[in-house]
């Protein structure tokens, strides 16, 4: 009777004593968090008015802004090198870029489709005695090898140029199967086969003739490795297809020889708007 | 129901804090591009530093660290363009938008290839997904010292037109070197 009466006592003595922590934490926890965003606040809204500031001073003076306080000798350098570096940064956009290290040059190969810059593929080169490829990482399929062995030890500025012609017409083509299979997919009939190196592509799409849709097959072949567009193509319908779409074929070949891929695709989509 | 309040103020707090990051580079890009500092005030300023540093370890870098970083990267610098023979004579860049995800900067460039010298402007919007940083180039304007040639009017809009800045700096590049080379042959036979 009593000590279990006194133990039930004890008991809800404690849950009460752990409640009344939890409450207490929690609380704390809030007032903590709120004095945290008050801070925030007051450390965002003075940067606003810093930044209106910095703003207001330059609508009124076109070109170079000083600084009402002179700056620092260490702000002038900082500036200088951040504006280098801007200045290297641009040099990624033209293709080739790099920087010297203790025993040769790591330089840089950027690839670009039109305006869309792709990957970038680097090459560390040993130049101390006979220029030597320490390590790269360009992809097995691109003929490194027999274009270094061409150009690397004469005339490192073709090798680059030469590497450069692979790496973007590769760049180029895979962009433009990956467009292919993004933007058109309701198109294609199947899965677009490629291999490696993108300069082999075998798939099937539709075409759709006085509202009936006949299935293409086209094989696109990229003999030149420097060249994004196909050397060979081959577009053929099957053997129960009109006679007239034959025509279309032969239209369709063309246009693939000149023309984008994913580019020609676009304007059979709006050609076949503009006819319904 | 407390939580609920918890988790209002930890999503403002996170808020905030993206806030105020992108406000603090808002300031420092405002800051680095509306000044210019001449090659005379750098060099004073390298001397002036090393003077009002002696002895002072802050934490900070010492003037030598950054001269010594300058330098590095000047010497990158002149190197590329040495080799590519792609000298650049001004740069300038406004950041006009900048977010989270999203930078979209304004750039004009000048300089020369060997003879041939050209202007640029073009937008570079950098976004950023998953796994990296894709960059696209808008709005690119090219004007050319040699623009009357014909050839060369028309590679320079179909250029414009794609937006393709670096098949613009490839082609200069062997163009470039093809009329240097054809500018040194006449030469030679004059």
């Amino acid at each position: 009777g009593v000590f279990a009466h006194l133990e039930m006592l004890e008991a809800r003595a404690h849950e009460a004593a752990v409640k009344q922590e939890e409450t207490e934490q929690q609380e704390e926890k809030l007032a903590r968090l709120k004095a945290r965003v008050q801070e925030l606040r007051l450390q965002r809204d003075e940067l606003r008015a810093k930044v209106d500031l910095q703003q207001k001073g330059q609508l009124g003076k076109e070109g170079v802004l000083s600084d009402p306080a002179q700056p620092s000798a260490r702000a002038v350098l900082e500036w200088k090198i951040k504006s280098v570096k801007a200045m290297l940064q641009v040099f990624y956009l033209t293709g080739i870029s790099g920087k010297l290290t203790k025993r040769g040059v790591c330089f840089c190969i950027s690839t670009a489709y039109e305006g869309t810059y792709l990957d970038s593929y680097h090459l560390d080169l040993l130049t101390k005695a006979e220029v030597q490829i320490h390590r790269h990482s360009v992809p097995i399929f691109i003929p490194l090898e027999q274009i270094a062995k061409k150009y690397l030890q004469t005339d490192i500025r073709r090798f680059l140029s030469v590497l450069s012609d692979h790496l973007n017409a590769y760049a180029g083509r895979r962009y433009q199967a990956d467009q292919l299979q993004d933007r058109f997919s309701d198109r294609i009939e199947g899965t677009l086969q490629r291999n490696s190196l993108c300069n082999l592509l075998v798939f099937n799409y539709n075409v759709s003739s006085k509202s009936k849709t006949f299935p293409f097959n086209v094989r696109l072949l990229y003999g030149d490795l420097c060249c994004s567009l196909p050397t060979e193509v081959t577009v053929s319908c099957t053997p129960d297809a009109p006679a007239s779409l034959a025509e279309t074929a032969a239209a369709h070949s063309d246009l693939f020889r000149r023309v984008a891929l994913h580019k020609a695709f676009r304007s059979f989509s709006s050609a076949e708007e503009s006819v319904d | 129901m407390d939580n609920s309040i918890c988790q209002v103020y930890e999503d403002e707090i996170q808020s905030l804090e993206e806030e105020i990051k992108l406000l603090a580079e808002k300031y420092e890009d405002n800051q680095q591009e509306s000044t210019f500092f001449s090659d005379e005030e750098i060099l004073m300023s390298i001397k002036s530093f090393q003077r009002e540093f002696q002895g002072q370890s802050k934490g900070h870098e010492s003037p030598s660290d950054l001269k010594a970083q300058l330098e590095s990267l000047e010497t990158d610098l002149s190197f590329l363009m040495k080799f590519t023979g792609i000298q650049f004579t001004s740069h300038s860049k406004k950041t006009v938008e900048k977010t989270t995800n999203r930078t979209v900067q304004k750039h004009r460039l000048s300089g020369n290839c060997h003879s041939l010298s050209f202007q640029l402007e073009f937008q570079l919007l950098e976004m950023q997904n998953k796994e990296n940083v894709s960059a696209v180039i808008t709005d690119l304007s090219i004007i050319m010292e040699s623009g009357e040639d014909s050839d060369v009017s028309k590679f320079v809009s179909s250029t414009e037109e794609q937006g393709n800045l670096l098949t613009f700096f490839r082609s200069l590049s062997s163009y470039a070197e093809w009329y240097e080379h054809r500018r040194c042959t006449f030469l030679h036979f004059k």
